[in-house]
């Protein structure tokens, strides 16, 4: 409102469109969105993307520096050259007829075949896989993973929390022991067992992680309903004779949601880390498929040689979850602007 | 105005709760009548039960945490206590509704005004959306809120507290209930948007001819606008009758206590105000006998003993022993 219009009402905003506005003027957590934005559409086109397929393995092409100017086979025939230079070298002389006559038939050779013409700007790994492609292909699963994992776990946490909160008495005092249970168990151990019993593969992964995840989602959203059901404004829809399922549906979950979105956002990360952590401890997505974890499991034996095998997915990873959390912290932020770090 | 058909009947109605400490009788043993057209004060000092008393009309009150309701409440007839969830809802908002003490956090935040107004509409009076948006907004020009077409766009947080009172007013009288009961409607409100609430109150329920059930602590108030008044004490109605009995005739001396307690302009400035002495019983650990006997500067040794039982004069009813000839008091 201008101040030479103090007449003219504001237009009905809602406490929702209120929250936007206050996230865009938000720089970092903008920034954090148009990355996350980036990543997904990266992991979106993935399939039409000019890149190689994320399971070509090009056996002579293992283990390749990041490259931007040189296609494989030029770098190929740069570590042959450097071998026997560096040989060379010790031995105090040049190169002899002999080498540099191998070094010009392994070069003819090379050039003869097309596989050569291969580019890779980060590397490959040790079966000769683009490793750009395992990136933005382990990207994409781990990404499908947090958000997969991060929603079932919501869901499940809004229905025990808002029945429990809700209803209240036994069956609130019933589940919520039965969360106090579960949270008493290790649960990396539970999520180990799972995949011991029941196999490994990317649902029971996930399945695996939002069971032992929705615990904390549970006792926040009863805590929010049952603070929210005592409110005059649910005491006034009971009045107005709105049954629980409306009340419940149009009065109470729009109310719990901010926090919910908040919630999720803030816990897509952590979703990915410990999908990291498994894969790391060689539970998590098997070959040939990649996720971020996987990725730097693999690398990590050879970091020292290699180390390009292990920054580019572990750098990919970092900025992914440095973003969610800002993008989660703007959210809540925006929300609720008077609270200090409450979650 | 005011005609004899009795709309609703409260007899003998009582709530108890179970806590920790023990049981609190929060309303006990109360019974009152409401006329069509009537309008009703109820007036105690906090925790007496006034609100309890109201919540439990409406049967309001979660079954968890009651463990005893006794008594009858007659709504044109019907028994509410006999009534299931469904039959409750048809009647609640539609017949019986209520307006709330605190108007800043009786609207839901998340939702437009016209849509918490067409909510009732649509539940009540099966209105399809865009007859219910229309009588919406022409319900918020009703009390007196300029510019409704675009008041009605907007969200509560938008609205200052008196006008979200009319939003709940508008509310609770869009399906020209029989009965409306306003707990304490104006005290969370400014004093100069108090008068304009009780006026706006006062105006439509006697267009609408609808019954008011009026909880207040401001005798004030009652004598602006109520036709009948009952003092409630510790979960009893102590004393019941008209206005102009009560204010002209207080017979309880709690009741007497609460009017000499409100101060007087005509009154001499250097006068110290009335208070009566100590304060409300626990209703966890009552006194035994009269409640108020502890605190009564006329209390006689049977008060501690026994509770007076009523007694009707006309119009006029009252729980005090001071009332009763010599032989009942035994």
């Amino acid at each position: 409102m201008s101040s030479d219009n103090l007449e003219a009402l504001p237009k009905g905003m809602s406490l929702f469109q209120k929250a936007l506005s206050r996230f865009f003027k938000n720089k970092m957590a903008v920034a954090s969105l148009f990355v996350v934005i980036f990543y997904g559409i990266v992991a979106l086109l993935a399939p039409w993307l000019p890149i190689h397929g994320f399971e070509e393995q090009v056996l002579d092409h293992q283990n390749l520096p990041p490259s931007l100017t040189k296609n494989g086979g030029e770098l190929l025939v740069e570590r042959l050259r450097f071998e026997l230079e560096d040989r060379a070298g010790r031995e105090n002389r040049s190169l002899t007829q002999q080498e540099n006559e191998q070094l010009e038939k392994f070069e003819a050779q090379i050039r003869s075949d097309p596989k050569h013409a291969r580019r890779y700007l980060l590397g490959t790994d040790y079966l000769g896989r683009d490793m750009l492609s395992r990136v933005i292909y382990g990207g994409q699963i781990s990404m499908v993973l947090g958000l997969i994992g991060a929603l079932t776990s919501i869901l499940i946490g809004l229905i025990v929390g808002g029945i429990s909160g809700y209803f209240g008495g036994r069956i609130d005092s019933f589940l919520m022991r039965f969360v106090d249970i579960l949270y008493s168990l290790p649960y990396m151990l539970l999520v180990i067992i799972f995949m011991a019993v029941f196999g490994k593969n990317i649902f029971n992964l996930v399945f695996a992680l939002a069971g032992v995840s929705w615990l904390t989602e549970a006792r926040l959203v009863r805590g929010m309903v049952l603070s929210l059901k005592n409110s005059e404004f649910i005491q006034a829809a009971r009045v107005i004779g709105a049954s629980t399922p409306r009340i419940l549906v149009r009065h109470l979950f729009p109310n719990v949601m901010n926090v919910v979105i908040v919630f999720t956002t803030l816990r897509i990360p952590s979703f990915i880390l410990m999908e990291a952590f498994l894969s790391f401890l060689g539970l998590g997505v098997s070959a040939p498929m990649a996720s971020w974890g996987s990725l730097v499991e693999d690398a990590v034996g050879s970091m020292t040689i290699y180390p390009w095998r292990l920054i580019f997915p572990a750098l990919a990873m970092v900025i992914f979850l440095f973003c969610m959390n800002f993008l989660g912290e703007g959210l809540r932020e925006a929300y609720d602007p008077h609270s200090e770090k409450i979650l | 105005m005011m005609t004899d058909e009795i709309i609703l009947e409260v007899k003998n109605l009582s709530t108890y709760f179970h806590t920790e400490q023990g049981q609190v009788k929060a309303v006990d043993h109360v019974s009152f009548v409401l006329r069509d057209g009537e309008t009703l004060g109820i007036v105690g000092e906090s925790g007496s039960g006034k609100t309890v008393l109201n919540l439990s009309i409406l049967r309001l009150l979660p079954s968890s945490v009651t463990v005893h309701a006794g008594g009858q409440i007659l709504y044109r007839g019907r028994d509410m206590m006999s009534l299931n969830e469904s039959e409750l809802q048809q009647i609640r908002g539609n017949k019986i509704s209520m307006i709330f003490q605190d108007p800043m956090t009786s609207l839901n935040p998340y939702m437009k005004v016209c849509d918490q107004l067409m909510e009732t509409l649509i539940l009540h009076q099966g209105l399809d959306k865009k007859t219910a948006k229309e009588k919406s907004v022409e319900l918020i020009k009703h009390v007196g809120i300029p510019d409704p077409k675009i008041r009605a766009e907007q969200y509560p947080h938008q609205f200052s507290g008196g006008m979200r009172q009319r939003v709940m007013i508008a509310m609770a009288l869009s399906c020209k209930p029989d009965i409306l009961i306003a707990d304490e409607p104006t005290t969370a409100l400014d004093v100069t948007i108090q008068a304009q609430i009780l006026d706006l109150i006062r105006e439509l329920t006697r267009e609408m001819k609808t019954s008011v059930i009026l909880i207040t602590h401001d005798l004030g108030v009652v004598a602006g606008i109520c036709d009948t008044v009952a003092v409630m004490y510790a979960g009893r109605i102590v004393e019941y009758g008209t206005v102009d009995e009560i204010f002209s005739n207080p017979r309880h001396p709690y009741t007497q206590g609460l009017i000499q307690s409100v101060p007087r302009l005509d009154g001499s400035s250097d006068h110290e105000l009335f208070s009566i002495p100590g304060s409300p019983p626990s209703l966890v650990n009552l006194p035994a006998g009269c409640h108020f006997q502890p605190r009564c500067s006329k209390a006689m040794p049977i008060c501690a003993e026994k509770y007076p039982p009523e007694i009707v004069n006309g119009n006029h009813r009252c729980c005090c022993w001071l009332w009763h000839r010599g032989e009942d008091r035994g």
